[in-house]
């Protein structure tokens, strides 16, 4: 029945193509969603399309390098590489450029670089090796929860401080994902939850306090779309009416009135989804959240094939990492989900978060390759 | 022991994994849920929504800055004109619009079905301008007439107006309707097709200031593109709106009334005249003959008044202030003389014979005066602008000394005044001379350059900032034109401060030499310059005569000469003012000699800046 694991440090099995390809797919799909909300703004906006292929590229190279090292040995430098996404969120507030109110971006030269893109993989890869570390312990205590939620909350907070409540709450989502998938017994989790429920109406008086103005209108939106017309709930309105009106099978490629007529200010980003939704219509929606259904099947069957905690902790991460993204932003353009800003990885436009969904397919990609170690 | 935990603690990953997938399909089971919901159960209304209670956003153009003179008088400002337009999207059939419109626009159907066909090219929900300027007459017949028709608008669009003609032309610059290509580089800036753009002077240099920021509105419309008063429509409430901002007011350092009467002076001629302000910098009046009407520029130039302009041999259209090359003539004699005297080559006491020519590499080189000047030394070589006595000088200081002072007196290189085409002009020395010819300097060609002819060739602007030099304390100005520039709501953005580029390396008593030389041109009976004398005020001026082709037998009637072939007449003049300076220089294109033609124009400057009663105060 228990065959013990023999370690052969030289083989790997074959490369995880399915993931990449479907990666690629995705990546292709959104250029040319780029290429289509941005054809209104003429020259700028063949740029944009230019640098996103760039932004490809690098990604690509990323990834191939990330494939390249062991993932166990990752293990051994979570800390540093944890301390370092801590660093450049501290370089954001002294040297960060400001945009629109906040200040997210670093500049490097020819491209600016969004450091919390990045914490987010740092989140995961601290999380695993802190619940590789307690396994190897004793048996679970309660207590052994509070170091993975501190690790969580810290970079969570500084992103939130920048204010980028949309990353502040992937990266937590990805990191409480993390910690009731490997850390939370049954009757903790009934704890945990009770706890949440008493503490909703303590949750919603700090709220008052720690949200800025602009994010507690778009919650307050939310919950009441007629609560602000013109400002946040105007965004919500169009974006429905860009997806409502696409029908079953869309206006067709650059013909969408909403994105011609530029509704959405944010529409080759955050808003990429409602441009699929009006010029493809439902076919194209299901078929891109089909191509995401598939890509975080086939993420947690590496999980479910891993042979070790990190590797197993490390790609359920990555895949929850990719799901929040997806779950958030489709449903902040249909109306489920408050307006935070979060971009749809891979489609979106976007480098640092084009780059970070890569580095997160190599790191799954990684796991895969190298489960045969221990057989 | 170890492995088997390690095996178990998988095996209790794998139901949690298969716990996480069920949610997380069941999540895109509900976002797939949702979109069926809105794409094909709500699917119809939206579309209706979008279909019909469409919101526009519209552009809310911002009004440009005015161009102000220094004393506030509005020299180019906006006025409203009308343009018809489509929006090609929301056309239900380009015939019935040819039908019901081309005979209003006063447009053939086939012009204005081109017309149609050309707005194709833009986006389809963007209004296409298709004719501009409408008059009164034509807007009040397509208003009253030309309603119930989807997808047309009458808009109100301004243009440039000229309150002072031709005066100023060049200095303020023209606008233009942006080209396909300006707009590949400027579209991202916020510039639109059917947008002006300045082309050239003034309006060009301070484009981004002029230009103000567009604002814009979202408005509602009905079925019929109309617009609806706000919320009558989908219920949103008052629509966002972000109101443009003017742009900023540009102040000139130019006088119109002394701009205007330079002008009269100057008359009929082609040439140009700069009037500035040693001490400051200040450009006063700056004449650029021949010029054109502005007017003809705005709304936009017709394709023949273009080419009559452009073909115009006098070039109309160039600022011969700042792109006017001419050679500097005995107006160098300044330079070289200077350089002389910095460079300790030239004692002022001894004196030289010129018997009106000299003999050097196997040439005659003559003085303007055939007799001779006799005996001078260098206060009379000046004084009475003799050539051979420069000839000498310029062989001992040479090519290369005199075009080191040349360029400290701002000579052959842009003066760094704030318009876009200034030109450089040109100091001949050696290394140029063999980039260029492949040879050294000739002898011959030394001697031109001690007279400032042959390859040496300046702007009128550059000397004045030359003259201004003399008579400011050797300081060599940055020339400017612009003095405030205001933002709409009143802040001060940016205000003139002098800026010196560096000093003439001269001793206050070399210096004083050559300004009493100069003053010497004007106020003694021989001097050159003398048309120029004004009693009462202290004037210090160098005549220049510049030939334009190689040599000429004396004595031929000026008249008998065709016009091209005529001397340009230049003059160069400073007044040491007591509580105002200023510095002239005057250039007449193939007017004859700078003393005859140039230096009663100046005269007649200077004497309408003091004015006539204070001139004569001071002379009694």
């Amino acid at each position: 029945m228990m065959q013990h694991p023999k370690w052969t440090p030289h083989t790997t099995t074959s490369l995880e193509w399915p993931l990449i390809l479907l990666s690629g797919v995705l990546t292709a799909i959104g250029i040319g969603l780029i290429h289509s909300a941005t054809g209104p703004i003429g020259y700028a906006g063949r740029i944009l399309v230019l640098k996103q292929l760039t932004w490809l590229g690098l990604s690509l190279v990323v990834m191939t390098a990330v494939l390249l090292v062991d993932y166990k040995d990752l293990a051994n430098w979570a800390p540093w590489v944890y301390l370092a996404a801590l660093l450049a969120l501290v370089a954001v507030w002294g040297f960060g450029k400001m945009t629109a109110g906040s200040r997210r971006w670093v500049e490097l030269g020819l491209f600016t670089v969004q450091p919390s893109e990045f914490a987010k993989l740092a989140v995961v890869i601290v999380v695993a090796r802190y619940f590789q570390y307690r396994s190897t312990l004793r048996e679970p205590r309660p207590a052994d929860l509070l170091p993975p939620i501190l690790l969580t909350a810290v970079p969570a907070l500084m992103v939130r401080f920048q204010p980028d409540l949309g990353t502040a709450g992937v990266i937590a989502l990805t990191g409480l994902s993390m910690i009731v998938f490997a850390g939370v017994g049954r009757r903790e989790l009934l704890w945990l939850g009770g706890a949440v429920i008493a503490l909703l109406p303590v949750l919603f008086l700090l709220g008052n306090r720690l949200l800025l103005e602009y994010q507690l209108d778009r919650l307050k939106t939310f919950l009441n779309p007629d609560h602000d017309r013109l400002g946040a709930g105007y965004h919500i309105i169009q974006s429905q009416i860009a997806i409502g009106s696409g029908g079953l099978l869309g206006k067709g490629y650059g013909q969408g009135t909403q994105n011609t007529l530029m509704f959405l200010p944010v529409k080759h980003t955050d808003f990429i989804f409602s441009i699929l939704a009006e010029e493809w219509g439902f076919l194209g929606c299901v078929v891109v959240l089909g191509l995401f259904a598939v890509l975080v099947m086939r993420g947690l069957a590496i999980a479910a094939r891993a042979r070790d905690d990190f590797g197993v902790l490390l790609t359920f991460g990555c895949v929850a990492l990719l799901f929040w993204h997806a779950v958030i932003n489709v449903g902040m353009v249909m109306g489920l989900v408050p307006v935070v800003g979060v971009p749809l990885s891979f489609v979106s436009y976007g480098g640092s978060s084009l780059l970070v969904s890569f580095m997160a397919v190599g790191l799954m990609a990684n796991v895969s390759m190298r489960r045969s170690h221990y057989e | 022991m170890k492995m088997l935990r390690r095996d178990h603690a998988i095996d209790h990953f794998r139901s949690r994994i298969t716990v996480a997938a069920v949610l997380m399909l069941l999540s895109f089971g509900l976002l797939a849920a949702r979109l069926w919901q809105l794409q094909m159960i709500r699917g119809e209304s939206y579309a209706q929504m979008a279909k019909e209670n469409r919101i526009r956003i519209l552009r809310l153009p911002s009004a440009r800055g005015r161009i102000l003179d220094c004393k506030g008088r509005v020299l180019a400002d906006n006025r409203a004109g009308f343009t018809f337009s489509i929006v090609p999207g929301e056309i239900a059939s380009s015939r019935e619009l040819v039908g019901a419109y081309a005979g209003l626009l006063g447009l053939t159907p086939e012009k204005m079905r081109h017309a149609i066909e050309r707005s194709r090219s833009v986006p389809k929900f963007i209004s296409f301008p298709l004719k501009k300027h409408l008059s009164f007459e034509e807007v009040a017949r397509i208003l009253t007439n030309g309603e119930e028709m989807r997808g047309v608008a009458v808009e109100v669009r301004p243009y440039r107006g000229y309150s002072f003609g031709e005066s100023l032309c060049h200095v303020i610059g023209t606008l233009g309707e942006v080209t396909p290509e300006e707009l590949s580089q400027l579209s991202h800036v916020g510039y639109r097709s059917g947008d002006l753009v300045a082309k050239t002077g003034i309006e060009k240099q301070y484009e981004n200031f002029l230009r103000g920021t567009d604002g814009w509105a979202q408005i509602e419309i009905d079925a019929k593109g109309k617009q609806l008063p706000p919320g009558s429509g989908f219920p949103l409430g008052s629509l966002p709106r972000k109101e443009p901002i003017t742009g900023c007011d540009v102040c000139l350092t130019v006088d119109v009334a002394l701009q205007q009467f330079v002008e009269k002076a100057f008359g009929n001629r082609a040439g140009s005249v700069v009037v500035m302000d040693p001490d400051t910098g200040k450009i006063l009046a700056v004449v650029s003959k021949p010029g054109f009407d502005l007017d003809l520029f705005s709304p936009s130039i017709s394709q023949r008044d273009w080419k009559t302009l452009y073909k115009d041999p006098l070039h109309p259209l160039e600022n011969r202030g700042v792109r006017g090359l001419y050679a500097p003539a005995s107006t160098f004699k300044i330079v070289t003389a200077a350089t002389a005297l910095a460079e300790n080559l030239v004692n002022i006491n001894e004196k030289v014979e010129c018997k009106g020519a000299f003999e050097a590499a196997g040439q005659t080189f003559r003085c303007w005066n055939p007799y001779g000047h006799g005996q001078v030394a260098l206060h009379r070589a000046i004084v009475e602008s003799c050539d051979v006595y420069f000839y000498k000088l310029g062989l001992k200081v040479g090519v290369d000394r005199m075009a080191k002072y040349a360029a400290l007196f701002g000579l052959g290189n842009p003066t760094g005044i704030s318009l876009p085409e200034e030109l450089p002009g040109l100091v001949p020395t050696t290394p140029w001379k063999m980039r260029t010819y492949g040879e050294p300097f000739k002898d011959g060609e030394t001697l031109a350059v001690a007279i400032g002819q042959g390859y040496m060739v300046s702007t009128p602007l550059q000397l004045a900032v030359m003259t201004s030099a003399m008579v400011n304390g050797g300081k060599l100005l940055r020339p400017a034109i612009v003095d405030t520039i205001k933002s709409s709501d009143g802040k001060t953005v940016f205000a003139h401060s002098p800026v010196v580029r560096g000093t003439i390396p001269l001793s206050d008593k070399q210096m004083a030499f050559l300004r009493g030389a100069m003053e010497g041109s004007v106020s003694e009976k021989s001097g050159t310059g003398r048309r120029c004398a004004v009693p009462g005020l202290r004037i210090g001026g160098k005549t220049g005569t510049a030939q334009v082709i190689k040599l000429r037998e004396p004595g031929i009637a000026e008249e008998k000469i065709p016009y091209h072939e005529r001397t340009h007449a230049i003059f160069v003049a400073y007044v040491d003012g007591k509580d105002r300076k200023l510095a002239v220089a005057v250039v007449v294109e193939h007017g004859g000699g700078g003393g005859a033609v140039a230096s009663p124009i100046a005269r007649e400057i200077i004497t309408q800046f003091y004015g006539k009663p204070q001139a004569e105060a001071s002379a009694r």
